[in-house]
């Protein structure tokens, strides 16, 4: 579980890093062939590009989750039959996470 | 692995995430913000409902603003009534105009071409027909 | 809590009623009435920007103007903030265990005021936005409509503040002793965090308010720059009530899903902790980041960056509820009746609103975004997707509650899939044309734009089809609180548990029928 998490953590950062070394790049080629100012234009957009990337990452996770979660754990799906083991409770938002279980 | 440890994990997550954002618009914030030091003042004032521009050298323009390429401008805005926002979408030039203040934008526009400019702020009737147009012209003209 | 259809009672028994599902069903029918007419004026509105050019459904500007300010006006005060008090109303007192709210009659009367306001809004019609900056709305704003807009705005600032007292001393209170604060159920928890917050906020916009009329009548001048008063001061005390106000639009709908995902993923709450932490958080950092929509108005460097830091500070609460949410349903067996799919529904909508809102903290994105037609989509994405989402789920889920009645599952799946559908069209579309740099609030914009026109075409349509949603939202519920099958009160959905909260079984004194 740890091993599956840190890589996964790795994942996340690597693929977030790489779009922003390409943007770092073409900022850099900018940069040298201008004359004398920045190009206020090219950074506002250069940094939206770099915030739109970061959130879409973002984004692609969670949403990615968000399915994967609503696909495995309805009701009808197959590996899904067996009552958790809250439901034997009168309310089952009631129960704990505690091993014992119960209120 | 405790009941929270994922919990922790995430936020630290979002905490780095957010680090990022508000670093890396630290650094762009400060770069764009410093207005070059010969950069050419003009005088761009809001009313209800159009823009008149004013230049260094004292030429006067009412809704269309005739630049120079390769230039560096800086806007002083002021309102004459209420609440404006000077826009040129295309170059990212965007600043409040302000009864009773005096605003800062700058550029330097590096190819020729007209642009819209328009008005981003609520300022009632014919907020929506508040345009003019940026004219971006060769400096080898004169 | 059932409102007895089958046992029914004369109007105004309902009406001049001080018990609190009773004024709670008031403020629900009130704010769901005040949906419809705004969602009208937006359908409006969006019909009429389908044609750019010359004005086809509304002929000039000014009706425009005063359209658009009273369909925000409307939506926030009179339908958010209504239906939040409403199901508050229902349930706050249910959850801490007491028999009513702690002061019925001041309730009634809280509820009372929204009708009036309300009239004041929608008689006067002004055209001052909703946000009605100075010096606009002192020296330009025409006649007695932006002084109705005044008065209503003060009368519904007074309901606020008056039903935020009741909900915290209900919960302070009236609490069960049994019951410790932090086990009192987080949607309980929502109220009394936006109800601290209306308190504190509230009374900075009452006295901006007071100072915008007499500058108005030309006895002060406050906000006057031409006698020597200033608009960014107006704007100061305008969003310092009004950016925490976003919690608390936002906030309820937050804590009606804590009561949703649980329930129907058969699963205890992944940590309630840390859904009180992150309420109380964002309460607290709310109050930190009113600043950032005025960037633009010639604030210095230091301000933004400090501001900057605020807005940024408020995400790491968002997400610690998403992440709850999310933990909540994995290991559930999860039940996708109505009420689950507008909650996960919210969810995903709150998660990508929020997003854009990372992006809008970034300072150098200002120039891009600030009163653009990206302003409107993340703001509706907030209100239509999280709170429009978190409120529908919970009518839904009371709806066999207080009609005794089962909603048509079948209905309902096609009003969640054309308002998902809708939302995303036409709100992520709004994001692009800000791109685009197309500015809010206009009445037209030139046909020669095309991306413009064809952007507003695309959000035209994902508008009618959100309306259309909302036609079948209405007509099922009128139809099956009359017409549909009798609802198995104890257990509506067949989730299999023998207790869901509207009914008794947690409730000490028994029964909660109370007339």
């Amino acid at each position: 579980m740890k091993t599956l998490i840190a890589i996964s953590i790795i994942t996340i950062v690597a693929l977030a890093l790489v779009p922003q070394l390409y943007f770092a790049h073409a900022q850099l080629a900018q940069q040298t062939s201008e004359k004398q100012y920045i190009n206020l234009r090219a950074e506002v957009w250069n940094e939206f590009f770099r915030m739109t990337t970061a959130a879409f990452t973002v984004g692609a996770i969670v949403s990615g989750t968000m399915i994967w979660l609503v696909w495995r754990f309805r009701e009808s799906n197959p590996k899904n039959k067996n009552p958790t083991k809250w439901e034997h409770l009168e309310d089952p938002t009631a129960g704990s996470y505690e091993d014992e279980g119960g209120h | 692995m405790g009941h929270d440890t994922a919990e922790w994990v995430f936020v630290a997550i979002v905490i780095a995430v957010l680090c990022y954002v508000g670093v890396d618009s630290w650094i762009v914030q400060k770069a764009v913000e410093d207005v070059p030091a010969n950069a050419e003042v003009i005088k761009v004032t809001g009313q209800q409902w159009y823009w008149s521009f004013e230049h260094a050298d004292g030429t006067k323009e009412i809704s269309t603003l005739h630049v120079k390429k390769g230039h560096a401008y800086v806007f002083e805005i002021y309102s004459r009534d209420v609440m404006h926002s000077f826009n040129i979408p295309d170059w990212v030039v965007f600043e409040d105009a302000v009864p009773g203040h005096v605003n800062h934008a700058w550029f330097a526009p590096d190819t020729v071409g007209t642009y819209p400019i328009q008005c981003r702020e609520y300022c009632g009737l014919l907020h929506y027909n508040m345009r003019g147009s940026l004219v971006v012209e060769d400096d080898n003209a004169t | 809590m059932v409102l007895e259809l089958q046992k029914p009672r004369p109007v105004w028994q309902i009406m001049f009623s001080t018990h609190h599902t009773d004024v709670g069903y008031l403020y629900t029918i009130t704010g769901l009435t005040f949906l419809f007419m705004g969602g009208v004026l937006a359908m409006i509105i969006r019909t009429h920007l389908f044609f750019p050019g010359e004005g086809v459904l509304i002929s000039d500007s000014a009706t425009f103007n005063r359209i658009f300010t009273v369909h925000g006006l409307t939506m926030l005060f009179l339908f958010a903030l209504p239906v939040a008090n409403g199901i508050g109303n229902y349930l706050v007192p249910i959850m801490v265990r007491y028999k009513d709210m702690a002061y019925p009659k001041l309730n009634a009367i809280a509820f009372w005021m929204n009708p009036v306001g309300g009239a004041l809004l929608w008689l006067g019609f002004a055209d001052t936005t909703w946000v009605s900056y100075a010096p606009y709305s002192i020296i330009r704003a025409p006649g007695p409509a932006a002084d109705m807009f005044i008065f209503g705005m003060k009368i519904l600032g007074i309901s606020s503040i008056l039903s935020s007292i009741n909900f915290v001393v209900t919960i302070l209170k009236c609490k069960h002793p049994d019951l410790p604060l932090r086990r009192v159920p987080l949607f309980a928890w929502s109220m009394f965090t936006v109800s601290l917050m209306t308190i504190v906020a509230m009374p900075t916009y009452a006295a901006a308010l007071i100072m915008m009329l007499t500058d108005r009548l030309g006895i002060s001048a406050f906000f006057n720059p031409f006698a020597g008063g200033d608009p960014i001061a107006y704007l100061h005390l305008f969003w310092f009530t009004f950016h925490p106000e976003v919690y608390i639009f936002l906030l309820p709908s937050i804590g009606m899903m804590y009561e949703i995902i649980p329930r129907f993923s058969r699963k205890p709450l992944y940590s309630q902790a840390s859904g009180v932490f992150a309420f109380v958080m964002l309460g607290i950092i709310g109050f930190a980041s009113w600043g950032h929509h005025m960037y633009s108005t010639g604030m210095d460097f230091t301000t933004k960056v400090v501001f900057m830091i605020g807005t940024l500070a408020a995400v790491p609460a968002s997400g610690m509820h998403v992440f709850n949410f999310l933990a909540t349903m994995w290991g559930g067996r999860i039940r996708f009746a109505a009420p689950m799919k507008f909650a996960v529904g919210g969810i995903a909508l709150f998660f990508s609103a929020g997003a854009g809102g990372v992006l809008n903290s970034a300072m150098p994105l200002d120039f891009i975004t600030h009163g653009t037609y990206w302003v409107v989509g993340h703001m509706h994405l907030f209100l239509v997707g999280t709170i429009g989402f978190g409120f529908v789920a919970m009518i839904y889920y009371m709806f066999p509650y207080i009609t005794g009645r089962m909603y048509s599952e079948r209905w309902a799946s096609v009003h969640f899939v054309a308002m998902f559908w809708g939302t995303v069209q036409t709100f992520f579309t709004q994001h692009l044309l800000g791109l685009e740099g197309m500015p809010r609030r206009v009445y037209d914009y030139p046909p020669e734009f095309t991306s413009w026109t064809q952007l507003n075409q695309i959000a035209t349509i994902g508008a009618w089809i959100i309306g259309a949603s909302f036609a079948v939202f209405l007509a099922s519920l009128i139809y099956y609180a009359a017409k549909g099958k009798p609802a198995n009160m104890n257990d509506p959905w067949e989730l299999g548990g023998k207790y869901y909260y509207p009914v008794e079984a947690k409730n000490p004194h028994g029964g909660h029928s109370g007339y």
